[in-house]
């Protein structure tokens, strides 16, 4: 067949393509299927389960059938509907779903074995032997039913995301989206108007002569042109709102550039987050087939669709039709299709008084009951008070009526309702708030409603938002309607398909009733009606309704089908959104990183922070080579750490010393000004949270440091105590984390070091001893603050300045500190240094143990309440008896695992019997052997004895000695020295 | 005066400027800024002779400009004075106030478009998740951006600024370059 006269296409320009490597032409304004109907093609694809040849049936996001692949290599996209895939030039397009050609598939070979491959076949054979389903059954099911396959390389191409608002979410540009979209706009709303097709119009684009006395593409271009003066209104096309989610926000996603061979510098999609104070809901129906006897044939498609293409897209299937209706919407399809020239053999209605509309046969109170043709309709068998006639003809329109699109209504569980009058679901109550649906998506199935419907929704909604409207001067729509008189399947002993992208068909849906799967939701998983990429669009109220048959129930009493979004498919790509890779989630960066990263360091990610895990030189080949170093260059010299990723909070107030009282454990309003103190803070429930360090910079100002994991939730902690639990103290609070570049500075000869930079400053320990802290100039009146702490168990400070100047700084002490064999160290060193001096750190404080566990219980001030104080003498948690150890291994050249846990040797190895497990573990350089620290049953007074330090996941078991914690130093000398 | 070079947030000697269509991006490196609290029952200063605004208010004066951050705080900034001590000037216009110095814990990205407000408002949507009708001139919002807390000042019709935490600043100049790119590419 070839072109019809008229449709909306371009027909001065004409754009290649190919399908299945043969070459074919279009013009602008076809979709993929419009273009091989146009040139003859009708068979489109294979069916899921039986192979089935298959055409499309419908012409827009409702297909099941005609599921292709788009595009090669990358950019290969599998299960796109070619009824909405707009055409371009170069498209390559692809059948999917069979083995060998289209018209040859090797697996049709399942057809024939079908009256096995019944509903909840799958569920009852494969199920033995057990071991084969996972090698055997699966792949080879997944091979035969599957849709599209995918390329496995990575997407090349950019999704974007948005966020928009408007007074009022028109989704649909039918008759009734338009007007509410006009009238809305004209009021001076703030107005979006989204619809998933490429042109405005919706259903008025396929019908002849919706509107009286003007053409509707006439009306649409008027109005287009006016939608293009009003600022106040943005126009979506190619938008498919697809989801309604709570408090008035919709997710929609835009089709950017997928009409296009490459997106160029343009986004592929783009994922919009639509806040709308009111939204309409103004979708459509879909028309809905009837099952009859090999009703899956490629030309059998809806005649809504038939009439769609010939009067759009000026394309045809066949030069002869025919119609199967129970409606007389039927009809139309016969008299535009003759308009068109097309030969009509004739209308078979099942309805007894039938009528024709114009002159045609129609064969009153008939149905069809078989039909002919391999690879595409050849004839239908009409059967009329018991005798049959085979008609000849190369399409057959099928009509059942229109259920209305009234998916988002129903996302926040809106249940819809029948009604008897259209005979389909419409809109019920408990849908999403500020959302009314309107035209066909609400029932109301003519056009002149349509118009009114949508002009008067804008009105009411606008006056919710107390914006006056009015509703426009709109041309009258025709107002024929005629309820379908329900047929849903025509009895037979052939298959009769109800869903046809999931193949099923009349006879499963009466097995799952014999096998008791009544419920809607059984039949739907038992069955699969209703899933995969249309999610039964054009299925599920056909499969409810033969079921209420076989039940002898209402269609309303056997149940409902609701939906959740997605409306149509969207990509993960676009709800990922944004970036993939390096920029996946934004890093934090140290204010030393560009200098770390020209010295060759190896970072590693702390949370979202990239930090430097340690400094290879030339000749060192092992990560352990350099780590070992750095770690006995601050036990001997002097090492440098960026430690800026540790929390900062700036504390001021009059009520500082108290409000710092409550949130740590241990006393805070004692300590001096100039001093600072390590802190702890535990849970509500007891347990010991994070630890860190306040220093006293003025009677009514703190600085707090926490963990770097914890910056935020401490933070965040803070300022929920300050706002909701003591509202009556004088406090504010900032975070300064970013704002001071803060350089660890340790080993005994840090002073020396330091001494060289600081203006002028006095770093005697009689002036500035162990915890002292203050406020100071560096290198000629660089603002900055020191702090006497030691996390490595070395003389060391911290001294920050702006950020800005970090990396200055650290070039500073390296160049000033090169004769004392200053090196800079990282992440590994720094865990290292801590381990063997026996300092807690995240692996310690995991929220599963207590400042008595840690060694720390009389931290816990019983002179003062504070958050978790009272929780932590809770008898299940003071009882607790493991505490923290050093472990040694008996074998010098042992492991230390971190994760094994500790018996007693000899001890049988189970649950009941588990005394601990260790918490960190390293190699000491100080120490020559590999150390762990742990959390040990009684651990104190054990101190000699040997343990088994279990790891069973590896095998492992390994003779571990109990020591103190601290290797280094246990009196604590080098720090106060 | 220190013989320490500062470096911008982005890691270089001179902040970066970029432009893309009709629009320019620049880091503006020296814009000095400290916050400012109320004590309990202080009242409100007026710092510099700058009347502090309220709500999701932004207000410039001579000189510098201040923006509301919560009940009672204000985040004051001063262009060109970040190489200063400006908490410590802040502190003494602002007696009794709680002042930190912030200069180095955030990154301004100013932002231009020379195509006016509507390309300025389209890059917006794409960015944030604010009503552009509650983002006029004159307001200023927390908000998220690519997961980074920011705030988003509004300083003219046609100029925001966009404020992030300084370690991010690589990541949110990426998210704000490849937004302002796509839109120029369209």
């Amino acid at each position: 067949m070839t072109r019809l006269t008229g449709g909306l296409i371009d027909r001065g320009r004409k754009l290649h393509f190919t399908f299945d490597g043969k070459a074919f032409s279009g013009h602008p304004g076809d979709t993929l299927a419009s273009a091989l109907l146009a040139n003859g093609t009708v068979l489109m694809g294979r069916s899921f389960k039986y192979h089935r040849p298959r055409g499309p049936i419908s012409a827009g996001s409702e297909e099941p059938n005609a599921l292709v692949e788009l595009r090669t290599g990358a950019r290969t996209e599998p299960n796109t509907r070619a009824t909405v895939a707009e055409l371009y030039d170069g498209l390559d397009a692809r059948s999917q779903n069979r083995m060998g050609s289209l018209a040859f598939d090797l697996l049709g070979v399942n057809d024939l074995v079908s009256p096995f491959l019944t509903a909840g076949f799958y569920y009852k054979t494969f199920m033995w032997p057990r071991a084969f389903w996972e090698k055997l059954y699966e792949p080879a099911i997944r091979r035969a039913a599957g849709l599209g396959s995918l390329s496995f390389e990575p997407d090349p191409d950019a999704y974007d995301k948005g966020f928009l608002h408007c007074d009022l979410l028109v989704i649909g540009a039918g008759p009734a989206g338009l007007a509410a979209a006009l009238t809305a706009a004209r009021a001076g709303a703030r107005v979006i108007l989204a619809d998933e097709d490429f042109r405005l119009g919706g259903r008025l684009l396929a019908e002849s002569a919706p509107l009286e006395g003007v053409a509707a593409a006439d009306w649409i271009a008027g109005l287009e042109a006016e939608f293009a003066s009003l600022p106040n209104l943005r126009v979506m096309r190619r938008t498919t709102v697809w989801g309604a989610f709570d408090h008035g926000i919709y997710g929609a996603v835009e089709r950017v550039a997928d009409h296009l061979p490459v997106p160029g510098g343009l986004p592929r999609q783009t994922l919009w987050r639509i806040t709308a104070r009111r939204a309409i809901l103004a979708a459509g129906a879909t028309e809905r087939p009837i099952a009859f006897a090999d009703n899956d044939r490629p030309g059998i498609m809806l005649a809504g669709a038939l009439r769609a293409y010939a009067n759009r897209w000026a394309a045809c299937p066949a030069k002869r039709v025919a119609v199967f209706t129970n409606n007389d919407d039927g009809h139309r399809t016969v008299l535009d299709l003759r308009a068109k020239g097309v030969e009509v053999a004739g209308v078979i209605d099942p309805r007894a008084g039938a009528k024709p509309l114009g002159d045609y046969r129609v064969f009153a109170g008939g149905r069809v009951t078989g039909t002919r043709g391999r690879l595409g309709l050849k004839s239908v068998e009409v059967t009329t008070d018991g005798r049959s006639e085979w008609l000849d003809c190369g399409a057959l329109g099928v009509s059942g009526g229109w259920n209305p699109n009234l998916h988002l209504a129903s996302h926040h569980r809106g249940r819809p309702v029948w009604n008897d009058a259209i005979q389909a679901f419409v809109p019920g109550e408990g849908g999403p708030v500020g959302l009314l649906a309107v035209g066909a998506a609400a029932g109301e199935m003519t056009t002149a409603g349509a118009l009114e419907g949508g002009a008067r929704a804008a009105v009411e909604a606008l006056g919710a938002l107390g914006i006056d409207a009015s509703a426009p001067e709109l041309p009258r729509g025709t107002d024929s309607f005629a309820a379908p008189e329900p047929l849903w399947h025509v009895p037979g002993k052939r298959r009769a398909w109800v869903d046809f992208q999931n193949d099923v068909t009349v006879k499963d849906i009466r097995l799952a009733h014999q096998e008791n799967m009544r419920p809607v939701e059984h039949l739907k998983r038992w069955t699969t009606l209703g899933m995969a990429t249309d999610q039964g669009k054009t299925a599920n109220v056909t499969g409810l309704a033969v079921m209420a048959e076989l039940t002898g129930r209402r269609i309303p009493e056997t149940g409902t089908t609701i939906f959740r979004p997605p409306y149509t498919g969207v990509a993960l790509s676009v709800l990922g959104g944004g970036d993939t890779g390096a920029h996946f989630r934004p890093r934090r960066l140290t204010p030393t990183h560009s200098w770390a990263e020209s010295r060759g360091a190896v970072f590693t990610e702390v949370g979202p922070w990239m930090r430097a895990q340690y400094f290879p030189r030339p000749g060192e080949t092992e990560w352990r080579q350099s780590v070992d170093r750095e770690v006995l260059a601050v036990r001997s010299g002097v090492g440098l750490c960026d430690v800026t990723t540790l929390g900062k909070v700036d504390v001021q107030g009059a009520d500082a010393g108290a409000f710092l009282d409550r949130l740590y454990c241990n006393a805070m309003a004692s300590l001096k000004v100039g001093m600072v103190r390590y802190g702890l803070m535990l849970r509500e429930d007891g347990q010991a949270w994070d630890d860190g360090t306040c220093a006293r910079l003025a009677e009514d100002h703190y600085v707090v440091t926490t963990t770097t994991a914890n910056a935020v939730p401490i933070f965040r902690h803070m300022e929920f105590a300050r706002q909701c639990l003591w509202p009556e103290l004088d406090v504010q609070l900032i975070s300064t984390t970013d704002a001071w570049a803060q350089i660890a500075v340790a080993g005994p000869k840090a002073r020396v070091l330091l001494e060289r930079v600081v203006d002028g400053f006095d770093l005697s320990n009689e002036t500035f001893p162990f915890m002292a802290c203050a406020s100071l100039t560096v290198a000629g009146g660089l603002r900055a603050r020191l702090f006497r702490i030691s996390f490595s168990g070395e003389l060391a400070y911290e001294i920050a300045v702006p950020a800005r100047y970090g990396a200055a700084l650290m070039e500073r002490l390296m160049e000033k500190g090169a004769d004392l064999g200053v090196a800079p160290y990282g992440t590994e060193a720094l865990g290292v240094l801590r381990i063997e001096k026996g300092h807690a750190a995240g692996n310690e404080l995991n929220g599963q143990t207590t400042a008595r566990m840690l060694g720390l219980g009389r931290m816990v001030s019983a002179k003062k309440d504070s958050i978790g104080a009272v929780m932590s003498r809770r008898e299940g948690l003071a009882a607790d008896r493991r505490v923290l150890v050093g472990l040694q291994p008996v074998d010098p050249v042992g492991p230390v695992v971190a994760g094994s846990h500790l018996f007693a040797e000899g001890a049988e190895r189970r649950t009941e019997t588990d005394e601990g497990w260790i918490t960190s573990a390293c190699y000491s350089p100080h120490v020559g052997a590999a150390i762990g620290l742990g959390f040990l049953e009684g651990g104190a007074e054990r101190m000699g004895e040997v343990v088994i330090a279990a790891n069973p996941l590896q095998g492992q078991a390994t003779r571990v000695r109990v020591v103190s914690a601290h290797f280094v130093d246990p009196e604590g000398g080098r720090l106060r020295d | 005066m220190t013989d320490l070079a500062p470096l911008t947030a982005l890691g270089a000697a001179a902040p970066r400027v970029t432009r893309l269509g009709s629009f320019t991006l620049s880091e503006n490196a020296d814009l000095a800024l400290a916050s400012l609290a109320l004590r309990r029952g202080g009242e409100t200063p007026a710092p510099f002779g700058l009347a502090l605004p309220g709500p999701a208010g932004w207000t410039a004066g001579e000189g510098v400009a201040a923006f509301w951050t919560g009940p009672g705080q204000w985040m004051v900034e001063a262009p060109g004075r970040a190489a200063e001590d400006f908490a410590a000037a802040l502190r003494a216009e602002a007696p009794g106030a709680s002042v930190t110095e912030q200069t180095d814990g955030w990154t301004a990205v100013e932002i231009v478009s020379a195509a006016g407000e509507g390309l300025a408002e389209r890059l917006l949507a794409k960015l944030v998740n604010l009503d552009p009708a509650s983002l006029v001139p004159g307001r200023a919002r927390r908000t998220g951006l690519e997961h980074m807390g920011v705030f988003v000042i509004r300083r003219a019709p046609e100029h925001f600024a966009v404020l992030g935490a300084r370690s991010s600043a690589a990541s949110l100049w990426h998210a704000l370059e490849a937004a302002a790119g796509r839109i120029a590419a369209a």
